[in-house]
């Protein structure tokens, strides 16, 4: 192979090589490649000379009996040049040799942090001392305050209390509630079930199921005076909710005074009054009873078990639904409702449920009265 | 001479001269880069100096020695650098490594070249240049600077075979 054509060869497969190529040269370059690869990794031109200097440093610093550090930022040693090392340190030497003092524990008192290892030593105890007791006293400081000043932060839970704006529902008492009314106009008949008159606090127009004036001056609304009461009938005409008669012609009762029932007034019911029930003088005679205070809880009959709902079944959801209802007289749940809601339509396969219910009725004085109560209707997966 | 500069540390230079090529040698075979292997190297005479005290001959070379600290500096260093180590520091076969005396002496002969050729070999190799810098800084044509890497490199090849033999 021609020279020129071998220097150029060369030259390509150096430059491939620096570049951490592997170069394909002819068999006579192979061995020049070798060396090469050798000399790729060779010293640079001064590195010998500098760690030669930074190694006479540090014999110097060895004589001087100094602790030696070595910058690792740079390949070779950055530190104080050694002819000044030299002629700092055999001034303060002498001066302490002279005067009789050990020139090591003079010289290590002077600085903790001297940026040239060729004056004084650093002595790691001393600061770990210094970083103790700045420690300390720094935590002192910030914790000082706490001894005079305390202040206690009480978080007091509180309830989310929201407004409930529905319609007042009388409070069910202990004993049977005061007031009542009744009415009638004198029929043979007595006045079947119906629903109660919008409840309000007067009165302009008495309620009747049979009306005697089918064309009045002036048309109002009949109420009766009571509170709200929650008195659940489906029945479309006005009538009494207490009657013992659930179906018959239209009668306003056989009672007197222009209202609805047994009793005397412009109210309805056996009482007397423009109220609804039992009693005199206006609002809700009669009423429901809690169990309790001789009167005797209802116990259940009959209880078939609620149904899942799909939805929860598919959740594997599981719970107690807690149903507010009325155990009337004859053993049967009315006026329920939701008390505690699970969701997931188990409030609604609940309240079936307990439609279907049926209760031996509590008792106040030997008879049948009606008593509120919970009901727990638990749903469980197994 | 070990003793001497056990006794006074400015006499480790001669130590060090002696022994640079070898120690420099076998880490650089270890390790990627030029820059890595010149501070180990710089790490392995430093440790030698501070410790020169505790060495005690027990027949074995005082480059064993040296190249005892240089596995264990290796050692650190890949360590730090989260490599597989090549050589663990407790392996190191001493005087058995020839390719590491082959660079030793190959690192020398380049001083022994002539000028012109020592700074075609040295701006090539250590400074990475190309030819037409080179040809530049020489004032010199590119085919008049591949001839003397050509030459050059020739050279160091027929010193070393007189080395070898």
């Amino acid at each position: 192979m021609a020279n020129h054509a071998l220097y150029e060869q060369l030259d390509t497969a150096i430059d491939q090589l620096l570049d951490g190529q592997t170069p394909h040269v002819h068999r006579d370059l192979t061995d020049l490649m070798q060396l090469a690869g050798n000399l790729r990794t060779m010293p640079s031109a001064d590195f010998r000379q500098h760690l030669r200097s930074d190694l006479e440093d540090h014999a110097l610093f060895i004589a001087a009996g100094r602790t030696y550090r070595r910058d690792r930022t740079n390949s070779r040693v950055l530190q104080m040049p050694r002819r000044e090392a030299a002629e700092f340190i055999s001034p303060t030497r002498k001066r302490w040799e002279t005067s009789g003092h050990n020139a090591e524990s003079a010289l290590a008192d002077d600085t903790l942090f001297r940026a040239l290892p060729a004056t004084y030593p650093v002595h790691r105890t001393n600061l770990l001392a210094s970083f103790l007791l700045h420690t300390m006293a720094l935590a002192l400081l910030v914790t000082s305050g706490a001894w005079f000043v305390t202040k206690k932060i009480e978080l007091t839970k509180t309830d989310n209390l929201s407004a409930d704006l529905s319609p007042y529902v009388l409070t069910v008492a202990p004993k049977a509630s005061g007031g009542g009314g009744g009415g009638g106009d004198r029929d043979k008949l007595d006045a079947p079930q119906g629903r109660l008159p919008r409840q309000a606090r007067e009165q302009f127009n008495p309620p009747a199921m049979v009306l005697r004036n089918n064309n009045p001056k002036l048309p109002m609304e009949p109420t009766v005076i009571a509170p709200p009461v929650n008195i659940a009938t489906n029945l479309p005409n006005l009538g009494d909710p207490y009657s013992r008669v659930p179906l018959g012609p239209p009668s306003n009762g056989t009672g007197s005074g222009g209202g609805i029932g047994t009793g005397y007034g412009s109210g309805v019911g056996s009482g007397r009054g423009p109220g609804v029930g039992p009693g005199f003088g206006g609002g809700i005679g009669g009423g429901i009873y809690r169990v309790g205070g001789g009167v005797s809880a209802p116990h259940i009959l009959y209880a078939p078990d609620p149904s899942y709902s799909e939805e929860a079944r598919k959740a594997k959801y599981q719970g107690t639904v807690v149903l507010w209802t009325v155990i009337g007289s004859d053993g049967r749940p009315r006026d329920i409702k939701i008390a505690r809601s699970l969701g997931m339509g188990l409030d609604e396969k609940a309240i079936e449920a307990l439609k279907l219910w049926k209760f031996e009725p509590a008792l106040k004085d030997g008879r049948p009265v009606s008593v509120q109560i919970n009901v727990e209707v638990n749903f469980r997966l197994y | 001479m070990v003793e001497a500069a056990q006794r006074d540390p400015s006499r480790f230079a001669e130590l060090y001269e002696h022994n640079f090529e070898r120690v420099y040698a076998y880490i650089a075979r270890r390790v990627s880069n030029r820059e890595e292997a010149q501070d180990l190297t710089a790490e392995v005479f430093h440790q030698a100096l501070a410790n020169l005290s505790q060495f005690e001959w027990r027949g074995v070379p005082f480059v064993a020695w040296l190249l005892r600290i240089a596995g264990h500096a290796l050692a650190d260093h890949w360590k730090k650098s989260s490599r597989d180590p090549v050589v663990a520091g407790d392996t190191i076969e001493l005087g058995v490594d020839h390719e590491v005396e082959r660079c030793a002496i190959l690192n020398d002969l380049v001083d022994s070249l002539p000028p012109d050729q020592r700074l075609v070999i040295v701006r090539r190799f250590v400074d990475q240049r190309s030819i037409r810098e080179i040809a530049h800084e020489l004032q010199r044509s590119e085919g008049a600077v591949k001839q003397l890497q050509f030459r050059a490199m020739q050279a160091l090849r027929a010193q070393m075979g007189d080395s070898r033999g």
